[in-house]
């Protein structure tokens, strides 16, 4: 079975890393990108099962990358868990209702955000596909 | 030319002074249109219309007299500048106005038209200068609160960095760590950890000061709160060899505030209290009722530390204060503990206080307003001065099919919540507020004034209305059950209020079953 390949998308390339690390170490494939526009364009090349999702990013912030992921119905359905350092009261709801399935402010406990990233993971598994 | 001056409103009962005042204005440099009414209410009224330059103000009148009448002036036209008109006898009177607010004042019969026309000019110009020293007081508050959220959030960035790396390096992912360096790298992330709330801290401080801490009230366990704290820190405290107890009269009833915020405000206390107490010492949170304050729960941080100067108490709770001879062993906070901690507390409506002998330990204590189920079921449950005949209380529980809930979650317990109150009979029957829940789990309840049978036909509606919902179906699966509450013994002679008391308590145990029960 082939490990389940989580997108990263974040602006600083020491958070980039240090997150691959987490996530390799923990059985998880990744592919990184630094941009709103490239984390799209990797989206539809790539095909993740999850994605990580920084808010404040050049070319396109996280909300213009969910909005754009919300309106393709191929990426919609992949579970996008935001981690961010902005301030979870004046974003986190923001976040919420335009599709993440949850929301971290940074630093994120390891070992909380591993939980959240199996469960999304299983959900996303077990959701029933939609006749199109 | 657009004179400053055009537009005066006189407010005075006596036609002899406003004969005089117009005729003073007449005689003056300055062209000047003046509406004069004789009441208060009217010179309201005029208000509304229009508003003028500036308010001449004679303090008693047909309709309101003293410091009533500037007082209600100044509450309808906080803008507009007010001369106040006094009386030879009433000077004291209009200095305790300056006080609040008026401008100026002018002794009747002994000003002339020039002296009239220099404190209508200063009082025009005196209140555009407070008007944009406010002005420029919020923009500087702003500007700090923004320069705040930004530094919070540039901090943050490095801070996960040192904090993710940190964390690689003691979970061996980069290799096998020895123990030397082991206990090195906690310490940097104890720091790390210690800088990070002070960054959160600095932000929340910043919005306290602005009111723009928002919080939830719902009905909230505060006995479970309390352990969930002190479960917390039980570590630390551990680790400092100090006690750490729990004290807490099992029959609280719930109480109304927002549980994230006061377990932040509770953290805080036990913090402290174990941050000045010395090993061997002990920390105890304790809650109770207090009989002459019926509406609030009493909860208190005790400590055995080494207890605050009397001089020290009274500033405790201000920002950024920190007591200087503090015996403290660890390292310092930003002083903004406290700080915020009162704030949460008074935005629940309740107080904050300490009582300490230095040398001999600290309480620190806090109230919180009860949820008083007997207060609000009154209205509900009686009908003609008596207890109706039959209550029912109804559970309706929304379970996430998946966990964690999907984002929304949220919103369709709130839009639940909305449904159910339109299935219920306003006057007869009554939907709790929600309860504090892991969030696992959503519960509503519903007190019904109908028996049995009824109930039933009340839970297909809300069956069928909530199964109405969208999303509903694929987001959790729906309980709906209900159990009558057995009523007060009437023949025991126990007043109305006594009877609706005893229902509360028993719908109260009620409730704390039904939740334990999830």
């Amino acid at each position: 079975m082939t490990n389940p390949k989580i997108m990263i998308v974040d602006d600083d390339p020491d958070l980039r890393q240090a997150l691959r690390l987490r996530l390799r170490a923990n059985q998880f494939d990744t592919v990184n990108a630094g941009d709103g526009y490239s984390a799209i364009a990797l989206a539809y090349k790539e095909h993740p099962d999850l994605i990580i999702l920084d808010l404040g990013l050049p070319a396109g912030d996280g909300f213009v990358v969910l909005d754009r992921l919300q309106r393709d119905d191929k990426l919609s359905t992949i579970p996008v868990i935001v981690l961010t350092a902005r301030d979870p009261q004046s974003s986190e709801r923001r976040a919420l209702q335009a599709g993440a399935a949850a929301f971290f402010q940074k630093p994120a406990d390891n070992a909380e955000l591993l939980d959240v990233i199996r469960a999304s993971l299983s959900n996303s598994a077990n959701r029933p596909v939609l006749p199109s | 030319m657009n004179d400053p001056l055009a537009h005066v409103l006189l407010i005075e009962d006596n036609p002899g002074d406003a004969d005089l005042v117009r005729l003073r204005l007449v005689d003056g440099k300055t062209k000047v249109d003046v509406n004069c009414v004789k009441r208060l209410s009217d010179g309201l009224a005029a208000l509304k219309e229009k508003l003028p330059a500036v308010i001449l103000l004679d303090l008693n009148l047909p309709d309101s007299q003293g410091a009533e009448t500037f007082r209600k002036i100044l509450e309808n036209a906080p803008d507009v500048p007010v001369v106040i008109l006094s009386g030879q006898d009433d000077e004291a009177l209009a200095m305790k106005a300056l006080h609040q607010g008026v401008q100026d004042y002018l002794v009747k019969g002994a000003f002339s038209s020039s002296s009239l026309e220099r404190a209508m000019r200063y009082a025009v110009e005196r209140q555009a200068l407070l008007r944009s020293l406010e002005m420029s007081r919020r923009q500087q508050l702003e500007f700090k609160n923004q320069f705040l959220s930004h530094v919070s959030h540039e901090l943050r960035t490095p801070l996960t960095c040192i904090h993710q790396f940190v964390t690689i390096l003691l979970d061996g992912l980069a290799g096998k760590v020895n123990p030397d360096q082991r206990d090195h790298l906690q310490t940097i992330l104890k720091s790390v950890n210690q800088l990070g709330a002070m960054v959160r801290d600095l932000l929340e401080a910043s919005r306290a000061e602005s009111g723009k801490i928002r919080i939830e009230p719902r009905c909230v366990e505060i006995g479970d709160l309390i352990r969930q704290a002190v479960t917390m820190m039980q570590p630390v405290a551990r680790e400092k060899e100090v006690g750490l107890e729990v004290g807490v009269d099992a029959r609280i009833p719930f109480v109304c505030g927002d549980a994230g915020r006061i377990l932040e405000v509770l953290i805080n206390l036990i913090e402290n209290g174990i941050k000045f107490t010395p090993s061997g010492g002990a920390v105890t949170v304790q809650a109770s009722l207090v009989q002459t304050d019926p509406d609030f729960v009493y909860i208190s941080v005790v400590d055995t530390g080494c207890g605050i100067r009397p001089e020290a108490r009274a500033l405790i709770f201000e920002r950024l204060y920190q007591d200087p001879n503090a015996v403290d062993n660890s390292r310092k906070g930003l002083g903004l503990g406290l700080f915020i901690a009162k704030e949460l507390v008074t935005l629940h409506g309740g107080r904050i206080w300490v009582a300490s002998e230095f040398g001999h330990g600290s309480t620190f204590s806090f109230t919180l307003p009860l949820y008083s189920l007997a207060k609000l079921l009154f209205p509900v449950i009686t009908y003609q001065e008596k207890l109706r005949d039959d209550i029912v209380l109804v559970q309706v529980s929304l379970k996430p099919l998946i966990k964690p809930s999907r984002p929304g979650w949220k919103e369709t317990c709130q839009r639940c919540l909305e449904v159910l109150q339109r299935c219920v009979y306003l006057d007869k029957d009554l939907v709790l507020p929600p309860m504090t829940t892991d969030g696992s789990e959503e519960t509503f309840l519903v007190v019904a004034s109908t028996d049995m049978k009824r109930a039933e036909i009340m839970m297909t509606r809300i069956r069928e209305q909530l199964g109405k919902l969208t999303n509903l179906e694929s987001a959790g699966e729906l309980r709906v059950s209900a159990q009558a509450v057995p009523l007060p013994d009437i023949a025991t002679g126990l007043s109305l209020q006594d009877q609706v008391r005893e229902v509360a308590v028993t719908v109260n145990e009620m409730v704390r079953t039904a939740l334990a029960g999830n």
